[in-house]
């Protein structure tokens, strides 16, 4: 902690950067903070709570964060993945930021809690199932110690499996009911750091491809839309469903196109941004086994 | 469900499959009747959201046909589609939606018999499904969406389970 | 009969942390007869008729009775969905507030609901009117009418929402659909035991067994709960269906127990939040242009959570969907102005341009405008906008953040 706190400090000190994002104790429990005081270093922490993906806060549509200047983030691995998925796509530059990667072993699935709890296979989030970027690829700093392998937990990859095992009508019937509580809030487009789109589609009311209304038929098609748009870009931090008010498994359909990219074009995000991502590319032997 | 006959709504490109069907059709082929054909440039521009708006629209079965690989009319676009409707397939799937209800061609220009056959067995493969009912029924006088005591009118069983509602207007096949 | 009565009412008084007084105070701010409106919890009504008895089953029968009636109860009950995949830490079960129709389903007294109810009052989507061409002719549909329904068991919070909400609603225009819901509707909240800390309903002039918007109120007893009806709906409710309701076991050791309850209540939330809301009023009204504001954009995602979740949050946009040719629906639908495009004009001004300015609409909104217009707080301190911040934003330590700089002023 001290290490990412003097890493600031000294980012700050030499102006470097303007503010330094990274996560502070709030009173329920960690969450984003926006440092632009040496003085105020000592506020960064890090520990299992840190679960935030805060690239969300590069988004140059931002302009409230983008006007305090040029910023250090603070990132784990998984969060350099979307930082490098930004810089893929042309979002922002890479001297446009400092990334300063932290060590991460695994964080759990909510911020909120008075201290850091322990990771078990049970509170461990599962986006940490088979992490490989424990130490973070593509940062400017790298600080923290060395952190073993979080806890196994398959969960996500269980669940996808059992719906799998369904029918093609139980699969609809236990969608429909899950997404007749969406209210077309767009928390899930909004925390994604991957939806960044100065318009977004559902937006478009010229025709309005998307019904904007909250009905299952329209909750259908934003979904559809959310998730094939992140098709291969996603990179699994699960925002989209800690931010959802009503608790839908939206992990659970950005996991599957994550595996279907793996299967279909052998593909897995990286925080190499010279990797190109699946859509947008081809292959000339791509397969094709569906098309008639 | 003999008298059912499916609505299909078929995107195809204008340079292969849009000359093919309408080879088809000079050649007095035999074909059901069943399809509406939206010309589009090519399979690149065909966008997930136009199957999605077809199924919302009314449609059983939608059919997407272009030209093959190495064929596009502008080099690269069925490679982009190729992709893109290889993950949409799967996530309809995943959403419950039934890929059988989607047919995925190449058909070139000269291909009259082959379109003939994807429009034939699309229509029998959907007939054999029967209509799209729980799609078309995701909103309705009575959807919970609209009205939140509506889950209440479903049958028993239906206790936080407002999936209930959009089966219940479904005809039966399944 | 009327000694008992005086006797409960006094003794609730005398129970009653009197920490409104200093709140309530309209000293700061130039409209001062608006505040004078709002009602501290420790001056309630008195009960009309005398308390009864709901057991724990009986409750369970009352509900099934009515699913069999085709009389909607809504209550809370456990969420009947998949659960959260991408979590790792055991939260207990969900609960939501919904239409039930057994006893299994219920779940009065647990976990706060995650949405208020202002879902039954004005649903997520909601069609206005149907349209149909015949020709050159259109006709309109209206919407359905709404139907009796009874609520039972929501939190104090969520139900003095509704009257809160009613001022908006009848302001410039009848709204006949939230009318016609509200008038359908016969609500019995239920005396809360506070859920945490990010609870304040003592801030906002309400309190755990706040009686506001209450046509009855369930307190937990022994063996199930003390019912009070306080409105003519709420004893018509009671008496339609008398065979549910029992006298008290012990009507004084009830009432006492009863009263203990809310009063230990009383206790746990005061000391969550204090703020003086003239002050609170005054510093908005002159620091639309302070830097504080900058302080609490940038951690804010635009995901409007808060407005979901908020039992007063009531925007809403209007769209008209086509669902055949010729024919189709007005909706409206829930809508934020946390969102970016909330307040875009056509010619591409945005006058809330950032999440600065648009997170100092919400507490501006809530805080000044509101009560300034209508007497009422638009904030009932539930506290699920703090829990359900993704990024953290915490209502209470904001309006405490507020009130410090307030005070500054004063000084």
């Amino acid at each position: 902690m001290t290490e990412l706190q003097d890493t600031a400090r000294r980012l700050l000190d030499e102006g470097e950067v303007k503010v330094v994002i990274g996560w502070e104790e709030g009173r329920r429990g960690v969450r984003p903070v926006f440092v632009t005081s040496a003085a105020d270093c000592d506020r960064l922490v890090f520990d299992t709570r840190c679960v935030h993906n805060l690239a969300t806060f590069l988004n140059p549509r931002r302009s409230q964060v983008a006007s305090l200047g040029k910023a250090a983030l603070v990132v784990k691995g998984c969060d350099a993945k979307a930082v490098a998925g930004l810089l893929r796509e042309a979002q922002i530059e890479r001297d446009g930021v400092v990334l300063i990667g932290v060590r991460c072993g695994g964080v759990v699935g909510s911020p909120v809690a008075p201290d850091a709890p322990a990771l078990t296979a049970e509170t461990v989030a599962s986006r940490c199932f088979a992490c490989d970027v424990r130490e973070p690829g593509l940062v400017d700093v790298l600080v923290g110690d060395a952190q073993p392998e979080p806890p196994g937990s398959g969960t996500l990859d269980e669940r996808i499996a059992a719906l799998d095992a369904l029918g093609p009508d139980e699969r609809f019937a236990f969608w429909t009911n899950e997404l007749s509580r969406c209210t077309q809030c767009y928390a899930c487009r909004q925390a994604c750091p991957l939806c960044y789109c100065e318009r977004c589609i559902v937006e478009k009311t010229e025709p309005q491809w998307i019904e904007t209304s909250p009905h299952p038929r329209g909750n259908f098609a934003w979904h559809l839309t959310r998730a094939q748009h992140l098709a291969g870009r996603c990179v699994g931090c699960g925002e989209c469903e800690r931010a959802c008010p009503v608790g839908i498994p939206l992990a659970l359909i950005n996991r599957k196109l994550q595996q279907v990219v793996l299967e279909l074009y052998d593909y897995t995000v990286s925080d190499d941004p010279a990797v190109p991502a699946p859509i947008g590319a081809y292959a000339t032997d791509d397969t094709q086994d569906f098309i008639k | 469900m003999a008298d059912f006959e499916p609505r299909i709504t078929a995107f195809v490109c204008n340079w292969c499959t849009y000359t093919g069907a309408d080879l088809a059709g000079t050649s007095r082929l035999h074909m059901a009747s069943n399809v509406r054909i939206i010309r589009l440039p090519c399979t690149g521009r065909i966008d997930h959201m136009f199957i999605v708006k077809a199924f919302e629209r009314g449609a059983d079965g939608v059919i997407v046909s272009g030209c093959h690989p190495a064929d596009c009319h502008y080099t690269a676009g069925n490679y982009h589609a190729r992709r893109r409707f290889g993950v949409f397939r799967e996530l309809l799937s995943f959403l419950g939606i039934d890929p059988k209800r989607v047919t995925f061609s190449w058909v070139s220009a000269s291909e009259g018999g082959k379109w003939a056959d994807v429009v034939n067995s699309t229509v029998e493969r959907v007939r054999t499904m029967g209509p799209f009912d729980s799609y078309h029924g995701l909103v309705g006088a009575a959807s919970p969406a609209d009205d939140p005591f509506a889950s209440f009118e479903t049958p028993a069983g239906a206790t936080g389970d407002s999936a209930a509602a959009p089966a219940s207007h479904t005809g039966g096949a399944s | 009969m009327s000694d008992t009565k005086k006797k409960k009412s006094a003794s609730s008084k005398a129970a009653t942390p009197v920490t409104d007084a200093a709140v309530a105070g309209t000293a700061s701010t130039a409209d001062g007869s608006v505040v004078a409106a709002q009602v501290a919890d420790a001056s309630e009504p008195l009960a009309l008729g005398e308390a009864r008895f709901l057991t724990s089953e009986a409750l369970g029968w009352l509900v099934e009775g009515l699913a069999a009636a085709g009389t909607p109860a809504v209550a809370p009950a456990w969420a009947g969905d998949a659960g959260r995949a991408a979590g790792g830490v055991g939260d207990a079960p969900e609960t939501e507030y919904r239409v039930v129709s057994g006893a299994a389903e219920l779940a009065l007294g647990e976990r706060l609901p995650r949405l208020s109810l202002k879902q039954f009052f004005l649903p997520p989507t909601e069609v206005l009117f149907s349209y149909k061409r015949n020709g050159a002719d259109i006709e309109l549909t209206p919407a359905q009418a709404a139907r009796d329904t009874v609520v039972l068991g929501a939190r104090p919070c969520d139900v003095a929402a509704l009257p809160i909400v009613d001022k908006v609603m009848n302001w410039d225009y009848a709204d006949e659909l939230w009318n016609a819901r509200r008038a359908a509707t016969t609500v019995f909240s239920l005396s809360c035991k506070v859920e945490d800390d990010s609870c304040f309903c003592s801030a906002v002039f309400l309190g755990p067994a706040a009686l506001k918007g209450s046509d009855g109120r369930l307190t937990p007893v022994d063996g199930g709960y003390l019912v009070e009806a306080f409105t003519d709906k709420g004893a018509a409710f009671v008496a339609a269906h008398a065979d549910a309701f029992a006298d008290l076991p012990d009507a004084s050791a009830n009432s006492a127990q009863a009263e203990q309850f809310r009063a230990a209540a009383r206790e746990r939330v005061a000391g969550n939040l204090q703020v003086d809301h003239g002050r609170l009023r005054d510093w908005l009204d002159h620091h639309f242009d302070d830097p504080f504001w900058a302080s609490l954009g940038p951690r804010c995602n635009g995901c409007g959570v808060c407005a979901s979740v908020c039992p007063t949050c009531h925007c809403f946009d209007i769209v008209d969907e086509p669902e055949s040719v010729g024919s189709g629906v007005r909706r409206r639908n829930w809508d934020t102005c946390q969102t970016c495009v909330f307040t875009l004009h056509a010619s591409g001004h945005n006058p809330r341009g950032d999440q600065n300015a648009r997170y100092r609409q919400r507490i501006e909104h809530k805080f000044l405008a509101y009560p300034l217009k209508f007497g009422d707080v638009l904030c009932t301190g539930c506290g699920r906008c703090s829990r359900a911040c993704p990024t953290g934003q915490d209502m209470a330590e904001i309006l405490t953040a507020i009130d410090a700089r307030a005070a500054e002023d004063a000084s």
